[in-house]
């Protein structure tokens, strides 16, 4: 009765917050939600098949096409703002479904797995992101493999070509090992297992104390994330009786099209070496705006630009903008590219002609806001 | 000296935080004043090169730390360093880096001896400082700015010298002062990378690497990022 109650109260704060606040009023229910029954994920979970995602990269566009999937089987509830920490959870769960496919942040992911108990856990890959918050990429590896280790009745799916995965799936009851063929890792220099010098042979790792990605139980083509994660939300929902998505790359990436003007921007998000580094092997036009931005979710320094080569930037017409501007700036002036700096992105897309086709690589707050307004 | 070598030491480990860029600036300054720098990346595998003149450590997590020290104190590695500083050779090294070369340090629970080119000790704290930070610093003259993320109290010996003292952040734990440094050897918790947000210790280090006074860089966009960044911490 008093779970009953609490989410009443949750609904009506969002509500409240949606007519007056203009927000999707998820993340405030939750919010109430968890205040008013601490315990809200425990008992909403209990009678709903669980699917958790996480990962550095690709969570929101996985969860997505998860509950494309498996909503054929059945009613999903999600929480599709791509509300992530518990309070999002919550949210997610108040409503009556058969499924429920959650996307949740990798620090959180220890929490959300004892309370809700999912029946399926997708893991997508580890890389560094945020370090002012997550602090260190084998903090985060430590917790999922101990989160694994203690959840028996969870079948964890992941890519083993990333030795973080690989480590918590190495840790679970369970495991369905996925491998893409192998695939260089920023990160990999430390076998997170053993703390040895991972032993390298291209695109392959295989340390003396185990750790591997040989022998997976699935094996696939190598391919771009978006056909990575597309393909492995596939292989969870066949596990839970569902058919596959034909996957198109193009709706799994975080890219959306708008016109300023007359000018056509694709816009794509980026937020950490890795996602940067996968964006730029898709700017293929000559006209390129960079937004960055360090507020809490960007993450709060930007020393971090200096791990992606922009290599790939040379000679297009390069404009910069956000509250770190001068930061991409420099970093790029050093890398013998001349960017135009604005001050807002207003001011950027004005730049560039009407009718021209301009690649926006945004950090996290500023995707949001474009894609939003 | 129209040619410098640059060392950067173990980047596959020490380059989890953008430190690597050091490398690039110091090689993109010293093409303004005629000098073509050379970048010899050395991974875990490999001796150090004798003949370098800057040689780079960066910031790391402690299982990479470790394996970083372990590869410096294997062979002829930390004869080379002794004998590079003897001839006047640069060391920069931040946060891990700035660790491994101290006296000793802790990393994953153990206690172990560091290369003794810096007389520090470090330990863990009880939090983790993170956040920007601004120091003044008495050996350049000017301020610095940079970011630190650790959890390290580095304590000073006799024979080193703080390299910067605090104005914004925590530095070596004590908030008072950040880094150490012992002739051309300089360590400290500021990334950034710092020579990216401070040009003008990028070009001390050249100076200070090949002995002799430059002219002013007309730079304006280093310029105006590093003034911001000493005008907002």
């Amino acid at each position: 009765m008093r779970l009953k109650l609490s989410i009443l109260i949750a609904k009506l704060a969002a509500l409240l917050s949606k007519k007056f606040l203009r927000r999707s009023g998820e993340t405030i229910a939750g919010r109430v939600l968890l205040a008013l029954y601490p315990k809200a994920i425990t008992e909403l979970a209990k009678g709903k098949k669980i699917i958790c995602v996480s990962g550095t990269n690709g969570k929101t566009s996985t969860t997505k096409a998860l509950v494309t999937i498996i909503s054929k089987l059945g009613s999903v509830a999600t929480s599709p703002s791509g509300s992530n920490l518990e309070r999002g959870v919550a949210a997610a769960l108040m409503n009556n479904s058969e499924f429920a496919v959650l996307e949740v942040d990798e620090l959180h992911l220890s929490r959300v797995i004892e309370e809700a108990k999912p029946k399926v856990v997708l893991l997508l890959n580890l890389t560094r992101d945020q370090l002012h918050r997550m602090h260190e990429v084998k903090r985060v590896a430590d917790r999922w493999a101990k989160s694994a280790s203690t959840a028996p009745d969870t079948l964890f799916v992941g890519d083993i070509d990333d030795p973080f995965v690989a480590l918590a799936l190495n840790s679970a009851a369970q495991a369905e090992r996925i491998s893409f063929g192998g695939r260089k890792h920023q990160d990999g220099a430390v076998c997170p297992s053993c703390g040895k010098y991972l032993k390298w042979v291209r695109n392959n790792f295989k340390c003396s104390c185990g750790l591997s990605n040989a022998n997976p139980d699935q094996s696939f083509e190598a391919g771009s994330a978006a056909y990575r994660n597309a393909t492995m939300a596939n292989i969870v929902g066949k596990f839970l009786g569902a058919k596959p998505i034909a996957i198109d790359e193009k709706s799994l990436e975080r890219s959306v099209d708008q016109v300023y003007a007359g000018v056509k921007a694709n816009i794509r998000l980026t937020k950490n070496p890795a996602s940067w580094s996968e964006a730029l092997t898709s700017v293929t036009g000559e006209n390129a705006v960079l937004i960055v931005n360090s507020r809490e979710v960007d993450g709060i320094d930007t020393s971090w630009l200096w791990d992606i080569s922009f290599a790939k930037l040379s000679g297009k017409r390069v404009v910069v903008c956000g509250e770190r501007a001068l930061d991409i700036a420099y970093r790029l002036h050093v890398e013998g590219i001349e960017a135009e700096i604005t001050s807002s992105f207003t001011e950027a897309i004005a730049k560039f002609d009407a009718g021209s086709d301009v690649h926006v690589l945004a950090a996290y707050t500023a995707f949001y806001e474009l894609v939003n307004s | 000296m129209s040619q410098i070598r640059i060392v950067r030491i173990h980047n596959e480990l020490l380059g989890t935080y953008g430190d690597q860029g050091n490398a690039e600036v110091l090689e993109f300054r010293a093409k303004f004043h005629g000098i073509t720098a050379n970048i010899i990346d050395v991974s875990y595998n490999d001796d150090l090169p004798t003949n370098g003149d800057i040689y780079l450590l960066g910031g790391a997590e402690d299982a990479a730390q470790l394996l970083s020290l372990e590869a410096l104190q294997r062979g002829a590695n930390l004869e080379t360093l002794h004998f590079a500083i003897e001839r006047g050779a640069v060391i920069l090294a931040v946060c891990a880096g700035f660790q491994i070369i101290g006296n000793r340090f802790v990393a994953n629970g153990q206690e172990v001896d560091g290369l003794g080119l810096l007389d520090v000790i470090s330990i863990p704290g009880d939090k983790r400082l993170v956040g920007d930070i601004k120091t003044t610093s008495t050996v350049l003259g000017f301020e610095l700015t940079g970011f630190e993320n650790h959890m390290g109290r580095t304590i000073l010996g006799p024979t080193a010298q703080a390299f910067g003292k605090v104005i914004t952040g925590h530095g070596n734990g004590d908030s008072k002062y950040d880094g150490a440094v012992n002739g051309n050897i300089f360590g400290t918790y500021m990334h950034g990378p710092i020579l990216a947000r401070n040009p003008e210790f990028a070009d001390l280090l050249l100076t200070r690497a090949t002995g002799r006074k430059y002219a002013q860089i007309t730079d304006p966009l280093a310029l105006k990022y590093a003034t911001w960044r000493r005008k907002v911490i």
